[in-house]
């Protein structure tokens, strides 16, 4: 099969012949329709987190099951599907209790004595969060996906595959985000965006988009935000402060860096709870003015958005086909796996929000 | 002669060590996998030497900044 091989970080990928193994027993063989290009696919592409190359980038992914190994029982050929890298064992303390997406278990993918899911020439290509969705086929754990309805188009399922299971998520789940509460959202990527939309769906009074590119600001409207601020123009956090009189009950900060993480921080007001989405670079610390501490502020992670998969992406696709999720808009360019490259030099200029592959 | 110690960068599991005691290694080689949060990451060599200790074994839990490795530099 074809795929969008990464054989060194900062260098493009190349579209290679891989080869792809049988499904084992729990294992399930989709053939991705749509795929997103997402903004942490470009982290590990720029080595600001490492992986083990080479590798196939690639983890939003919507498609239709092609095979499944001996002992699966939950999807059948045809299915329609959606990919998650948050693959849960199912059986430990943190899926035991509801909290899936902190699983750690290494089972769901195959062990260092197994034949590799995917290789070349014989050679390992190391599958990338359990998923490597930028190619023909993936070979995944029977826990890595979801079915959907078959009325959901496969571009629109591909984003809730990451982004909006990741925004909407810390939004509902991580946060808990009440109605009538005032709410700020930095960074109005794909995560971002979500995450606005999220907050307008659980009833959030007051939802402030900040991000320093007016197109996606008006991208943030249309999610749901009440008012919008140009960081690039004026100070966000003495705007939010100002606008909120005395600081938000939630914000969340969708960008993964540093100074936006501690901005997050500061826009909050008494008691109020920062949310952490982004993927800030390995090694680097935040600072917190201890005080703030004082009046109960929070500041916490969010990883995939405290999802339970299964059972929340189905409710998205419902969202979106009752017209609450506003996914239409966040796609701004449909592409060929071919054009790989030109989508993440567009990612790395922050101007798009969502590209989507699509298979022919 | 300088030793230099290998320190893991996160969190992790132990998936596979790709070196054996006495290898000669190259700055950047990797020394080991490790799976965090389901993610493979690689422990590289911070200069080339030769492996002198290997401090975990697979399937071990390691945390940020805890040495794995000696390098004879």
């Amino acid at each position: 099969m074809k795929a969008a091989v990464l054989r060194e970080q900062n260098k493009p990928m190349e579209i290679e012949d891989v080869e792809i193994s049988k499904p084992g027993p729990r294992e399930v063989l989709v053939r991705p329709v749509a795929m997103g290009v997402c903004h942490s696919d470009l982290h590990f592409l720029n080595g600001s987190y490492p992986y083990m190359l080479p590798t196939i980038l690639g983890h939003e992914s919507a498609g239709i099951v092609e095979a499944v190994g001996r002992d699966v029982t939950y999807v059948k050929k045809g299915d329609h599907v959606i990919t998650c890298l948050s693959a849960f064992c199912g059986h430990c303390d943190k899926c035991l209790t509801g909290h899936m997406s902190l699983c750690s278990s290494p089972e769901v993918s195959r062990k260092a004595e197994e034949e590799p899911r995917i290789s070349q020439g014989g050679q390992p290509v190391h599958q990338f969060l359990n998923l490597s969705s930028f190619a023909e086929l993936m070979l995944i754990h029977e826990h890595a996906l979801v079915k959907i309805r078959e009325d959901m188009p496969m571009d629109r399922a591909a984003l809730i595959g990451c982004s909006t299971t990741t925004g909407v998520g810390a939004v509902f789940h991580t946060a808990g985000v009440e109605p009538g509460t005032k709410v700020a959202v930095i960074g109005c990527g794909g995560v971002g965006l979500a995450a606005i939309n999220g907050a307008a769906i659980a009833g959030a009074g007051q939802i402030i988009a900040v991000d320093m590119v007016d197109s996606k600001l008006e991208l943030a409207k249309i999610m749901g935000a009440t008012h919008t601020i140009n960081a690039g123009k004026v100070d966000a956090v003495g705007e939010v402060i100002e606008l909120t009189q005395g600081g938000c009950d939630y914000t969340f900060e969708a960008i993964g860096l540093k100074a936006t993480a501690e901005q997050a921080f500061k826009m909050l007001g008494r008691g109020g709870v920062a949310t952490v989405i982004g993927m800030i670079p390995i090694g680097t610390n935040i600072e917190l003015h201890g005080v703030e501490l004082l009046a109960e502020k929070k500041i916490q992670g969010s990883n995939m958005g405290s999802n339970r998969f299964r059972v929340d992406m189905p409710r998205f696709v419902d969202f979106y086909l009752n017209g609450k999720l506003h996914l239409d808009e966040v796609i701004s360019k449909r592409i060929k796996l071919s054009d790989i490259n030109d989508a993440m030099e567009a990612l790395k200029t922050g101007q798009d929000a969502r590209h989507v592959i699509m298979m022919d | 002669m300088a030793e230099i110690e290998v320190p893991s960068e996160v969190t992790g599991t132990v998936w596979k060590i790709e070196v054996a005691v006495g290898d000669t290694v190259k700055a950047e080689d990797t020394i080991m996998i490790l799976e965090s949060m389901k993610m493979e990451i690689p422990v590289e060599a911070p200069a080339a030497g030769k492996i002198t200790k290997i401090l975990v074994s697979e399937k071990d839990g390691v945390e940020e900044d805890q040495v794995v490795a000696i390098i004879e530099s």
